[in-house]
């Protein structure tokens, strides 16, 4: 570590540059700036240097707030692009560190504090610049050679700020784009537990936690600020179902964290083993029997759903950390997903939610079934709901079809393709029979008790 | 030292932190937290209100979903934690606003509670004015508190009032040092009875403060609290202040 003329460490992190002592602000809501990370050919970096374009510290005016970028460039022979972001976010880290220097979160927001004892002792970028030097490479053995840019300069900045903006835009398509499949690791979150004890939420890249404030980078940057949190890394270990969402690592996660409670979980099905609801999730998925559809309904809506009951009510059913086939606490951002209840159709199958919900989803519902879907203003029954869909041809109309094809074959009369019966036998010899969607019609029903 | 005002409206709760905050921000870096959406800490330390972290936690609720997904939330609220702050010459306040509409906010309480947790070790001294209910205090502000304070009217029903509140801070896991009654608007006579009415149930009255005209003056004309030099309710805040600091 090169010699600087304040502390480096990480006892630093946290700390907070009050007005009162403060020498500058550095980019801010008074002013503008960015960080950015870039891996580059080698050739393109002349290593350890630092360059400032525009004012140093040491020519500020006290007191003011002036722009801020910073620029650092990379390159190692195993270094990938991807590794931009990750790398990226440690400037945050690093910054800190130092002593009487104050970093606030990432890329075009950021906001620097320079205390006035820091400026005193002689603080000044090269010397910020050299710490990010020595700490990057301290941290990352794969990073060969580095370059420091920091621009102060209030019109020089403009060019690296919609660079460094350009360059977000393309990361955030690429993370957006990312699956189950393309990470090992997942979250676990037991924030709800206080109030649905059996409950624990699995947060992937492809499901947000129910409550729509965790995705799987928050999961992963919570679980660096305190590993031992309410939040918490899960090995997603085999795969046992892609499509339903059914992993190992998370069904013996779920079965210690919810007591024994609950031994399976589809993290991308209504049916079988859904994922158990807190109390807070943002929205409820739940299937339709009578037109072999989901609906969605989120929080906010405060009318009925076509099944007559208003939000309240359903997540009153569905809430507390059981698993209710059929009905399910999500989050809004589980429908960008492209797992959206894959394993049971998800868009193909969607037939209703409220209008406030689908405008909010908008352009990201596929746009072959987005006219398909019924919202409050054209059904608020199942029979309205059944007529616009049919008008509509909406894709479940086909599994209609089917299924009066399978009735008229000599079945029992359903209107659902598939109807599993699920027979759980339970200690005390007891058991569990869930009829999907079946119409039984008899004279007289008798349950008798099996007294062997 | 994190030193919590506690107490029923209308008992001179934030007279008493108003003072505190005059006095202890000469002594050292001092952040003070209005945490009582009924009381005005910001007004009577004569401060407009920007922003309160209840708006920024709204803010945040609603627009979480439409953050780019590399932009991490948590990052983003210390930001605008920090953006909330409304900072002096002297000391720095904090507006935690109204408590939050529907939806789920635990994950939100819970970082936000961290932040502020985080912000609350740069300061010598964190002064901040809760409710009764401390509804604020467990959720949202910070669990750790060095030394909470009831402030009650000179009244039977005002110590039981504080027994309640130290009962409720032991249930909600508010860890304190400390628990010390004030006595708001005492009389001579007064004074007595309220140290043995504490006694009875096993509380102590650190100060008591005299029934004072000039606060009842600034308070009447709508002026800063904190503008007051030399009055007897300041005088006894001070000497409270002296018997805490010694502790």
């Amino acid at each position: 570590m090169s010699k600087l003329p304040v502390d480096v460490g990480i006892i630093y992190e946290g700390e907070r540059i009050r007005k009162a002592n403060m020498y500058a602000d550095l980019a801010g809501p008074k002013s503008k700036g960015a960080e950015l990370l870039k891996v580059v050919a080698a050739s393109k970096v002349k290593d350890g240097s630092v360059t400032v374009i525009g004012p140093d510290l040491k020519d500020m005016k006290e007191g003011s707030a002036y722009p801020f970028g910073v620029s650092i460039e990379v390159s190692g022979k195993k270094l990938e692009e991807d590794l931009e972001g990750v790398f990226e976010r440690r400037i945050h880290d690093f910054m800190n560190y130092i002593q009487g220097m104050m970093h606030l979160n990432s890329r075009d927001i950021i906001w620097c504090r320079i205390s006035k004892e820091a400026n005193k002792a002689g603080l000044g970028l090269n010397h910020v610049g050299q710490a990010m030097v020595d700490l990057f490479k301290a941290e990352f053995d794969v990073i060969e050679k580095i370059q420091v840019t920091f621009y102060t300069d209030d019109k020089k900045i403009d060019k690296f700020l919609k660079d460094a903006r350009a360059a977000y835009e393309k990361r955030d398509a690429k993370v957006r784009g990312l699956k189950d499949e393309d990470v090992d690791t997942f979250y676990g979150c037991l924030l709800c537990q206080s109030f649905a004890p059996k409950h624990v939420c699995t947060i992937t890249p492809s499901r947000t936690s129910s409550c729509g404030s965790i995705t799987w980078f928050e999961g992963r940057a919570a679980v660096k600020v305190d590993p031992k949190g309410p939040i918490f890394a899960v090995e997603k270990g085999e795969v046992i179902d892609l499509e339903k969402g059914e992993y190992s690592g998370i069904n013996e996660m779920t079965v210690e964290r919810s007591n024994g409670e609950v031994e399976r979980v589809y993290l991308h099905s209504l049916f079988d083993y859904p994922h158990t609801s807190c109390g807070c999730f943002e929205a409820i998925g739940f299937y339709i029997p009578e037109v072999d559809g989901i609906g969605v309904v989120h929080r906010d809506f405060r009318g009925v759903t076509p099944f007559g009951i208003p939000f309240s009510t359903m997540a009153g059913q569905v809430g507390g950390g059981v698993q209710s086939e059929g009905f399910q606490g999500m989050a809004i951002e589980y429908m960008r997903s492209s797992k959206f209840f894959a394993a049971d159709g998800g868009w193909q199958r969607t037939v209703w939610m409220p209008k406030a919900l689908k405008d909010r989803i908008g352009n990201d519902i596929p746009e072959d079934v987005r006219d398909k879907i019924a919202t409050e203003e054209e059904a608020t029954d199942l029979d309205s709901l059944k007529a616009f869909l049919k008008e509509k041809n909406h894709p479940v109309v086909a599994r209609w079809k089917e299924a009066v094809q399978a009735s008229a074959d000599g079945g029992i009369a359903v209107s659902q393709f598939e109807m599993p019966v699920a027979g759980v036998p339970m200690a005390g010899g007891g058991m569990t029979i869930i009829f999907k969607n079946a119409k039984i019609y008899a004279e007289k029903v008798i349950i008798k008790r099996n007294d062997k | 030292m994190i030193i919590a005002v506690s107490g029923k409206g209308g008992t001179g709760k934030t007279v008493v932190a108003s003072f505190l905050v005059k006095i202890l921000s000469k002594e050292g870096d001092l952040l003070a937290i209005d945490a009582d959406p009924d009381a005005n800490l910001a007004d009577t330390l004569g401060i407009e209100t920007k922003k309160t972290i209840g708006t920024v936690r709204e803010e945040l609720m609603r627009d979480r979903d439409k953050l780019p997904p590399t932009q991490s939330w948590r990052q983003k609220l210390e930001y605008d934690v920090m953006g909330a702050t409304i900072e002096t010459d002297t000391f720095d306040l904090l507006v935690m606003g109204r408590p939050e509409g529907q939806g789920c906010y635990c994950p939100l309480n819970h970082v936000l509670r961290e932040i502020i947790d985080t912000v609350a070790k740069n300061y010598d001294f964190v002064i901040i004015d809760a409710e009764a209910g401390l509804e604020h205090l467990s959720r949202r502000t910070t669990q750790d508190v060095d030394v909470m304070l009831v402030v009650t009217d000179p009244s039977k029903r005002g110590v039981t009032t504080a027994q309640r509140i130290k009962e409720l801070a032991e249930h909600l896991e508010i860890n304190f040092k400390g628990l010390y009654l004030i006595a708001n608007r005492t009389t001579k006579e007064s004074e007595k009875k309220m140290s043995d009415y504490a006694k009875e149930v096993g509380l102590e009255v650190i100060g008591t403060i005299p029934e004072d005209e000039k606060v009842r003056k600034f308070d009447f004309e709508g002026r800063p609290l904190i503008e007051i030099e030399d009055s007897k309710a300041l005088n006894a805040v001070e000497k409270i202040v002296k018997k805490l600091v010694k502790q």
